[in-house]
């Protein structure tokens, strides 16, 4: 669990159209190590399905552009790559699980197919080995190998997010990034997807990037958790620290607004303000218009990384005044 | 999927019983007296009372009815035609087949090179190939079908001496009607390939087919196409249908005896037998296509096969059911 597969660094990502330029990732920096659970979380729209496009290489044609940055897999830098040589790597090192499972597969083709088909492109080996190894899948994501001949209208959410997966993980890649995977599912599937995906990804020994917006999804799945807001990553640590350390005000704000069993609240917490537009971020840190803890530095310049131990930073000018202040 | 069939097959009947009463009345209301015109002005009264007796014209006309549709379904005799004297059948079958092998022909060119030009469009969205695409495809369909048919009478028959500019006597015959048609029915092919092809490359199912790593050739030729080509196919159905009956202008132009210029002809001449068989057996035709190309959508849309071979689809919904539950 020491060498790292991902790398990012200072990345930024905008959207480019005739009328804004939206701001979706904002100079975020992290990594990976083998074998590692990496949760992304924070609210919609705050860049996290973009840095996982990013990465994929998938961003939208002429609207979306990488500005600077770097993406190291396994030491190579992605963007050096030509398209050829990023669609050895999609599918084979790095696959992708889409959030909503119900339009993620071909209608038009059976899930054998549609498995093998990413056997075919990256294993050298026959349509009928593929199509073998494609009901091995199959069978591994809990579904009865013989209804490869399927198609997909033909399975439940659940069922095809397992195909989905199956998909993901048939050519064994070293990261496996999982957009939201659950939250277009049944909350009594979710916990059946999250299961299978963490007994699979340890099995492999595949390193993931979980993106969610379900904290508890985290605590059960992840080793570490970086917080994204507006686009920028503003907490980072352990899974523990984190959880049991939140330094960031929004970071707090999120595990206030987790509803507990024990308390008798009426109405639930919610953060304040509205999600900041990202076409329109300020020039100071993106979350003092909603912040709770602001202080005189806040509106007047962006935050830098501040330690809080070896395995936890925060975004925040409050915490930096705070520790200096020790 | 026989039963499917043969309730379609059932639909056609109410459709031919309210074809051929409507034009049965037309026959019967329409002044003239269809006697008196086989038989010519020179013929005596008598002459014109004994061929209204043999035509069956002194019947009411409930009766005539009866007798019409009772020879259509005990002997497929649709009545013989006012002006030869023959079965209306076997004059109109070979115009038929005629008709049938153009339009098809037709639809064959002008699907092939409208998917194609759309695929083309659709992939280059928004640059200079695709306002081109569009602009071409317009010019053809707005320029009417006897102007391009005449054009390419006067450049292969007439300078270049290639094709014949009449008659279908030999193969070459059928190539300019076939074109003319199908360089017409480009443009819809063209714009609906185009549209259901951008909005197919923006399923989700299209960016899983680029996780996976597959190329844009690939994308577009095995994932996106099969499922932009349904509304294609709707429209193919639809054009074969227009056509066959419908080919009379350039039937006239480019001198095919096809069914459309036969019917034209009867109706001009108040051949009412022809007329009427004519159009029952394009009705019959039509909702057959019709039926062949609705059983086509199923091979290309594998999500039809529980609708249209179980009828209502809850069948076969039930038995997958169970399964769904066991393993998920």
């Amino acid at each position: 669990m020491s060498e790292n597969i991902l790398k990012v660094k200072d990345l930024v990502i905008h959207y480019e159209t005739d009328e804004e330029v939206v701001e979706a990732v904002n100079n975020i920096s992290f990594e990976i190590k083998k074998g590692e659970v990496l949760g992304i979380v924070g609210e919609t729209g705050a860049g996290k399905t973009t840095t996982a496009l990013g990465i994929m290489g998938l961003l939208p044609d002429k609207v979306g552009h990488v500005i600077q940055g770097s993406i190291e897999l396994e030491g190579e830098n992605l963007f050096d790559k030509s398209e050829r040589e990023m669609r050895k790597v999609r599918g084979k090192k790095i696959s992708m699980i889409f959030q909503d499972p119900m339009t993620a597969l071909n209608p038009v083709k059976t899930v054998g197919e549609q498995i093998s088909e990413v056997i075919l492109l990256h294993d050298q080996c026959s349509k009928a080995e593929a199509l073998l190894r494609a009901q091995k899948m199959l069978a591994m994501v809990g579904i009865v190998p013989e209804r490869y001949k399927d198609y997909p209208h033909q399975f439940s959410g659940g069922m095809k997010q397992r195909i989905v997966i199956a998909i993901a993980l048939a050519c064994e890649p070293e990261l496996l990034i999982a957009d939201e995977p659950t939250t277009a599912l049944d909350v009594t599937i979710q916990a059946q997807i999250l299961d299978m995906m963490r007994s699979l990804q340890q099995k492999q020994g595949t390193s993931m990037i979980l993106i969610t917006h379900d904290l508890g999804v985290v605590a059960e799945m992840c080793d570490h958790c970086a917080v994204m807001y507006a686009g920028e990553l503003v907490e980072y640590g352990t899974v523990e620290e984190v959880f049991d350390n939140p330094q960031h005000p929004y970071t707090k704000a999120l595990y206030q607004s987790i509803p507990s069993l024990d308390k008798d609240v009426e109405r639930l917490h919610v953060v304040p303000g509205a999600v900041t537009d990202p076409s329109k971020l300020p020039s100071y840190c993106s979350f003092a218009d909603r912040c709770t803890e602001k202080c005189e530095l806040c509106e007047k310049g962006d935050p830098e990384c501040t330690e809080v131990n070896a395995e936890h930073w925060v975004k925040c000018f409050t915490y930096q005044q705070k520790k200096e202040g020790k | 999927m026989l039963k499917y069939i043969l309730k379609r097959i059932l639909y056609l009947i109410p459709i031919l019983i309210g074809v051929s009463i409507i034009i049965f009345a037309l026959k019967t209301f329409t002044p003239g007296d269809p006697a008196r015109q086989i038989l010519g002005n020179s013929a005596s009264e008598e002459q014109v009372q004994e061929k209204r007796e043999e035509l069956g014209l002194n019947d009411p006309v409930p009766v005539q009815y009866f007798n019409y549709v009772k020879g259509i379904v005990t002997r497929l005799d649709f009545g013989d035609s006012y002006r030869t004297g023959k079965p209306v059948l076997s004059e109109i079958t070979p115009r038929l087949w005629t008709s049938a092998k153009i339009t098809l022909g037709a639809v064959i060119i002008g699907a092939l090179i409208g998917v194609l030009l759309g695929i083309i469009s659709a992939l280059k969205k928004y640059t200079a190939v695709d306002s081109g695409v569009l602009v071409i495809s317009m010019f053809f369909q707005s320029v009417p079908e006897f102007v391009i048919g005449l054009v390419l009478i006067m450049v292969f028959a007439v300078n270049l001496h290639v094709l014949p500019a009449n008659g279908i006597e030999t193969w070459q015959g059928y190539i300019m009607p076939m074109l003319c048609i199908g360089l017409a029915s480009v443009a819809s092919y063209t714009r609906i390939t185009r549209s259901s092809m951008l909005e197919v490359l923006g399923e989700d199912y299209i960016r899983t087919a680029k996780a996976k790593g597959q190329s844009q050739n690939n994308i577009t030729f095995r994932h996106a196409l099969r499922n932009a080509l349904i509304p294609v196919a709707q429209s193919v159905g639809t054009n074969l249908g227009n056509s066959i009956g419908g080919g009379m202008v350039l039937e006239t132009v480019f001198g095919v005896p096809g069914v459309g210029k036969y019917i034209v002809d009867a109706i001009t001449q108040r051949n009412y037998p022809s007329v009427l068989g004519g159009a029952l057996i394009i009705a019959i035709v039509l909702t057959i296509i019709n039926l062949l190309v609705d059983i086509s959508f199923v091979l290309i849309d594998p999500r039809l096969k529980t609708t249209i071979i179980s009828g209502s689809g809850s069948k076969k919904m039930k038995k997958v059911k169970p399964e769904t539950a066991k393993a998920a």
